[in-house]
């Protein structure tokens, strides 16, 4: 079984009296260390489809196994608990807390975890160093920009060692030059620690960082291609930084 | 995640939105305000109450009363009384085995038509008709009775000493003189100083004698019994005036002595009849107001009548728990008020922090600990109004204290009493409960909102706005 297996998935909303029909039927296998993109245009149902793997939302049919559990049967405490174990989220908003400065928004996975402020601190720090903000460690979210924001918010997606990470629309609201810093940064990071990404996205650029590309229209999948990927396996992080 | 990050958390989400967590908590520090001070006023009420209940008796003492001092003999409805227990020395032991008495304390009144009283030369001062009381000397400091002039009896004084009420010596009339020159009344001069009597009471010697009733003399009185029906005993101490009024016109002899005397009476007007004497009053101290029911319903259920400041107090506390609730009501409803604007204060800070608390929830935070956040927030609010609250309090009640000192008594018309200079009284239990209480009344307010809150969807973290 693939790290990540989704079968017979089917999401219906209910609008009123009307059904709406998000996502039809999916049947999806992603690898581990996998680098994946979901593209769709809007209202294609992917960040549904996203929304479920995570398992923020339940679906109205079918099974989706991570890493040999299945989210969408999870009660709201193993689903905490399977969160803070297995996955991490980078959001398009960066989603940072303001009161919070750079170290303590990137230790928040772990202060959920229980650990010790001077523990996850220290880790805290050792992952803002890797994603290039080691001078910017006692900022906060109003103080820096959207593309250091967003490296707060990937670093926070990486501190608690995840085997998955989900990005929603990761650089929806960068330009061009930061996004290409943000993607490399992204991929290398789960590249070195053979760490699965399912990134969702509608703009094709993106999808030419990742190895495979599952292309979703109309809650269908209509076809899933192999890529040649701008960031192959042998890169080094710290180029980059 | 650890109790110390949400308490972190929880202060700084207080402190981010200082200005509305002032104003709630302002509103917590004017409810508990309101219920402590008028806590306080109730008790102080309560204190000014027993207070003056404890300047018309002693509230822990149930007093049971007997046949008037020796005179069981002669009455001839002696025999309906013969299923009334005694009160004789066997009682006087039970009554002291009984759980919550402290102590016990006999009387033994003699019947004024059997004693004369004279002192002076050649018994020129008389006095008939007195109220004679034994008590037991050697615990006469327990009776609560003050020495005006000479010290209070003891065991030593026995058989040769008797304490008199301040009245006493102004009772004795002139044998030599007629009208009202053979009485001196005792009243205050313009200097302050009081009327002297016909003797130097302190140290004067006294003659008790036995009435004879069976001869008389020229004038209608009773002879004495002469010989061996006299005694001559020394003043030792003019008592002061008590509360109860039960020294001034008393005369306190010990109480054997007593029971001497009511023999020595009997045998000299051939009673036959006569019984052992028994004690007219036993007094029971108990060891808590608290215990004084228990012990008089006790002691009735032996058959004695008793008495005590129990019914009086139960009934005045009955009226003051009506005017307690009143107030207490009225505080309770600003305390009602402020427990709503936490309610309100916490679910406008939920509706403001949807976002955040959906990417706690996506970031792997237990629902419980959402919740636990959002509950100490709100019994935060509660505690900090709490502190705050009682500190005004202290303040208020220091006020009230000083200006208004020894109102309380006259405010409740109950006129002065001992004790009511605090009008307001706030104890330590007072201080415990109103923090406990106001912390609780924020942890209530909160459980709505914590639970609002536990039921924000994570998804709330990916819209985009």
């Amino acid at each position: 079984m693939a790290f990540v297996t989704v079968r017979n998935l089917r999401k219906v909303y209910l609008l009123g009296k009307e059904k709406v029909v998000a996502l039809k039927h999916i049947d999806l296998d992603i690898e581990r260390g996998e680098i994946c993109c979901i593209l769709g245009t809007s209202g294609s149902g992917k960040s549904t489809l996203l929304n479920m793997l995570a398992g923020l939302e339940k679906p109205t049919k079918g099974d989706i196994i991570i890493n040999g559990v299945n989210v969408a049967k999870m009660s709201e405490g193993k689903l905490a608990s399977f969160r803070q174990e297995t996955t991490g989220f980078i959001f398009q908003s960066y989603n940072l807390i303001n009161q919070f400065n750079a170290i303590e928004n990137v230790g928040m996975p772990l202060m959920f975890k229980g650990m010790s402020r001077s523990e996850r601190d220290r880790k805290a720090r050792q992952m803002l160093k890797l994603v290039g903000l080691g001078k910017r460690l006692g900022h906060r979210p109003n103080q820096m920009s959207g593309g250091q924001q967003q490296r707060v918010g990937i670093a926070r997606a990486f501190v608690a060692k995840p085997k998955l990470v989900f990005a929603d629309e990761p650089t929806g609201n960068l330009d061009t030059k930061t996004t290409d810093e943000v993607m490399r940064l992204m991929v290398r990071m789960c590249r070195k620690h053979n760490i699965t990404l399912i990134i969702v996205t509608h703009d094709l650029e993106i999808a030419r960082y990742t190895d495979r590309i599952v292309h979703i229209i109309d809650g269908e999948i209509t076809s899933i291609e192999n890529n040649e990927s701008v960031c192959p396996v042998d890169d080094d992080i710290t180029e980059t930084v | 995640m650890r109790i110390f990050d949400m308490i972190s958390i929880c202060f700084r989400n207080l402190w981010r939105r200082k200005g509305r967590t002032m104003l709630t908590i302002i509103g917590v520090v004017i409810g508990s305000c309101a219920v402590i001070v008028m806590i306080s006023l109730g008790l102080g009420m309560s204190k000014a109450m027993d207070g003056m209940l404890a300047s018309w008796g002693d509230l822990t003492a149930v007093t049971i009363r007997g046949e008037s001092g020796g005179m069981s003999d002669s009455s001839s409805n002696n025999n309906n009384n013969s299923n009334k227990p005694k009160l004789d020395d066997k009682a006087l032991e039970m009554l002291a085995q009984i759980e919550h008495v402290e102590n016990v304390i006999p009387k033994m009144e003699i019947d004024n038509s059997m004693l004369t009283i004279v002192t002076g030369r050649n018994d020129r001062y008389k006095l008939a008709y007195v109220s004679v009381v034994g008590v037991d000397f050697s615990k006469f400091d327990e009776l609560g009775y003050a020495a005006e002039e000479g010290d209070l009896p003891n065991a030593d004084d026995k058989n040769s000493s008797i304490a008199i009420g301040l009245q006493i010596p102004y009772l004795f009339t002139d044998t030599k003189k007629h009208g009202t020159a053979a009485r001196i009344e005792r009243q205050q001069l313009a200097d302050g100083s009081y009327t002297k009597p016909f003797f130097e009471p302190l140290g004067a010697d006294i003659m008790f004698n036995i009435n004879n009733t069976k001869k008389q003399n020229a004038d209608g009185t009773n002879q004495y019994g002469g010989r061996g029906y006299e005694h001559r005993l020394e003043v030792k101490t003019i008592l002061k005036e008590d509360t109860m009024w039960e020294t001034p016109y008393s005369i306190f002899i010990d109480i054997d002595l007593a029971k001497q005397l009511i023999n020595e009476y009997n045998k000299l007007n051939n009673n036959k009849k006569a019984k052992e004497p028994e004690y007219t009053q036993i007094k029971l101290l108990c060891d808590d107001i608290s215990s004084v029911e228990y012990v008089q319903k006790f002691v009735e259920d032996l058959g004695y009548s008793a008495t005590s400041m129990a019914q009086v107090r139960e009934q005045m506390q009955g009226e003051l728990g009506i005017i307690q609730g009143v107030l207490g009501g009225l505080a309770a409803i600003s305390l009602l008020v402020a427990a709503i604007s936490i309610t309100n204060t916490m679910i406008m800070s939920i509706y403001e922090r949807t976002r955040e608390i959906g990417v706690m929830k996506v970031l792997g935070c237990f629902i419980g600990n959402i919740r636990a956040i959002f509950l100490m927030e709100a019994g935060m609010i509660g505690l900090l109004g709490g502190i705050i609250g009682t500190l005004i309090s202290y303040g208020i009640s220091i006020v009230m204290n000083t200006f208004m000192a020894g109102g309380m008594s006259e405010m409740l018309g109950m006129g002065a009493g001992e004790g009511g200079g605090e009008v307001s009284i706030i104890p330590l239990w007072l201080v415990l409960l109103a923090l406990a209480f106001s912390t609780v009344i924020g942890l209530i307010s909160g459980y709505y909102p914590a639970n609002r809150a536990v039921k924000i969807s994570a998804l709330e973290a990916i819209k985009n706005e």
